[in-house]
């Protein structure tokens, strides 16, 4: 009944299937997203707070910081690398239209967040776009420009169903 | 792509990892290592890990364990699994039903990416001083339902929370599931609390557990949270609401003799003391809407 310090593990990440992978048990899904090169993903407070390192895990927004490499066997997970469909390079165009971003330290948390709010396919008002990215800091833009672009987003996903 | 391993840098101290497929299986692990410690939705323990403010022997991760992932309802109690996530109990038919508050409640619990994975018997057990859901459930009258080598035992919430971060919770106990009673129909739970940002830990806040007879408080239970080292509840200020109503020196005063208030990283103790008197009236103006 012995717990183990390397696990191996199956998984896939932006539709590549790994299989067999050995990881540390106490590596974060952050740490070990960047080993493997998927560097967009950024890790910043790595208490949860800050919001950068965010990832989909199974189809939810979730803190790569604060979940274990060992904990991720058989899911599902789309790093910011993984956003190339229609809806997520329109959000993409439409945050660069909106400069929703200047150094881009939480631009791939602020995506995946983005990605979240219009998965629930509801119109938000500015209020409500500011506190469901309230868990995602920016230190570049005063979050004008980002909830513009969400604001659009939202708008131009709606009128797509 | 480059090759994960041993070669990267590591933040959380060593430790093992083992996932339990049962109750018992982890109940077994827990009383077999006493340095191990249980894994629900990482969002408390993994910090502290990176931190390194905490170094178990082992993480005994009970998150895919299914019948800690149910919520259930009879005709007198609700039933939350102890491995439910924050999000699946606010998206939950029952819960919307008859616990509406709670999904109020939650909102005010982290941010929708804590909340995917952080649980309901993560919260409770960990007993943060300043988090909402222990305060909740005192106030809504609750009951923790634990399993070890014995059984099972089960424990108001209001004696569960012996101090910082201590419950009464035993070495070869897991948490299983929370019970609260259903409301009854002059029954009302409120919640409110100061917080710097959305989602944040709050200065102070409070939920009342009102039992509304003839358009009077008929009865008033009090419980605040991000005041002292647990939720507390204030009696005597429920008391003193029900005989003479809100006025804000005599409620500060009442609030003062009984709540032990100390200083966070949020504010000191006398900004706690003055946000409890205030957030008092804003739950009675509340209760009046
Ligand atoms: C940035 C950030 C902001 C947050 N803000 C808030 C907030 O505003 N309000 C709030 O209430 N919370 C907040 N949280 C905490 C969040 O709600 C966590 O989900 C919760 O505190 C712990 O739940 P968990 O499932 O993640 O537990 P874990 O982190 O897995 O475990 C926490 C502790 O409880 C023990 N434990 C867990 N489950 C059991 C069980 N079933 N039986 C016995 N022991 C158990 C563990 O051993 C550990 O010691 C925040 C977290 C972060 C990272």
């Amino acid at each position: 009944m012995q717990g183990s310090k390397n696990i191996t593990i199956n998984f896939i990440i932006n539709d590549e299937i790994f299989n067999n992978i050995t990881v540390p048990v106490r590596q974060h899904l952050g740490d070990f997203l960047r080993s493997i090169g998927l560097t967009g993903t950024h890790i910043g407070c790595e208490q949860g707070a800050c919001g950068a390192c965010t990832v989909e895990l199974d189809g939810k927004a979730v803190r790569s910081c604060l979940i274990l490499s060992s904990q991720i066997n058989g899911s599902v997970i789309k790093t910011v690398e993984g956003l190339d469909d229609t809806l997520m390079k329109k959000v993409k165009e439409i945050f660069l239209k909106h400069n929703a971003l200047q150094c881009g330290f939480c631009s791939s948390g602020m995506l995946i967040t983005t990605k979240e709010i219009l998965n629930k396919k509801k119109k938000l008002n500015r209020e409500q776009i500011r506190t469901e990215i309230s868990g995602n800091y920016c230190r570049c833009t005063g979050y004008q420009s980002i909830v513009d672009a969400i604001e659009e987003a939202i708008e131009d996903n709606i009128k797509d169903i | 792509m480059g090759k994960g391993g041993e070669e990267f840098i590591m933040k959380s101290p060593d430790f093992c990892y083992y996932e339990a497929l049962s109750i018992e299986d982890a109940i077994k692990f827990k009383s077999n290592d006493l340095e191990s410690v249980i894994l629900a939705g990482g969002q408390s323990l993994v910090p502290a890990l990176n931190m390194r403010l905490s170094s178990p022997s082992c993480l005994i991760d009970i998150s895919k364990i299914k019948e800690l992932k149910n919520i259930t309802k009879d005709n007198d109690f609700i039933y939350i699994g102890s491995a439910v996530t924050h999000s699946e109990v606010m998206q939950n038919k029952i819960i919307i039903d008859h616990l509406p508050v709670l999904i109020d409640v939650l909102d005010m619990v982290a941010h929708p990416a804590i909340r995917n994975k952080g649980t309901h018997g993560g919260s409770i057990a960990y007993g943060d001083p300043a988090a909402e859901l222990p305060a909740f459930a005192v106030a809504a009258n609750a009951e923790i339902i634990l399993m070890g080598l014995n059984g099972i035992r089960t424990i108001q919430a209001s004696d569960f929370y012996h101090g910082l971060f201590e419950t009464d919770i035993q070495n070869d106990e897991i948490l299983t599931s929370i019970k609260y009673p259903i409301l009854k129909d002059n029954q009302k739970i409120l919640f409110d609390e100061i917080y710097r940002r959305h989602g944040d830990y709050a200065m102070a806040g409070v939920v009342a557990n009102i039992e509304i007879l003839n358009n009077e408080i008929n009865n008033l239970k009090l419980v605040f949270f991000a005041t002292g080292t647990k939720p507390e509840v204030a009696l005597k200020t429920s008391e003193l609401i029900i005989k003479d109503g809100y006025d804000y020196s005599n409620v500060k005063n009442m609030i003062k003799t009984e709540l032990d208030f100390e200083s966070d990283l949020n504010s000191n103790a006398e900004m706690k003391l003055h946000l409890a008197t205030i957030l008092t009236n804003k739950i009675l103006k509340l209760m009046e809407t």
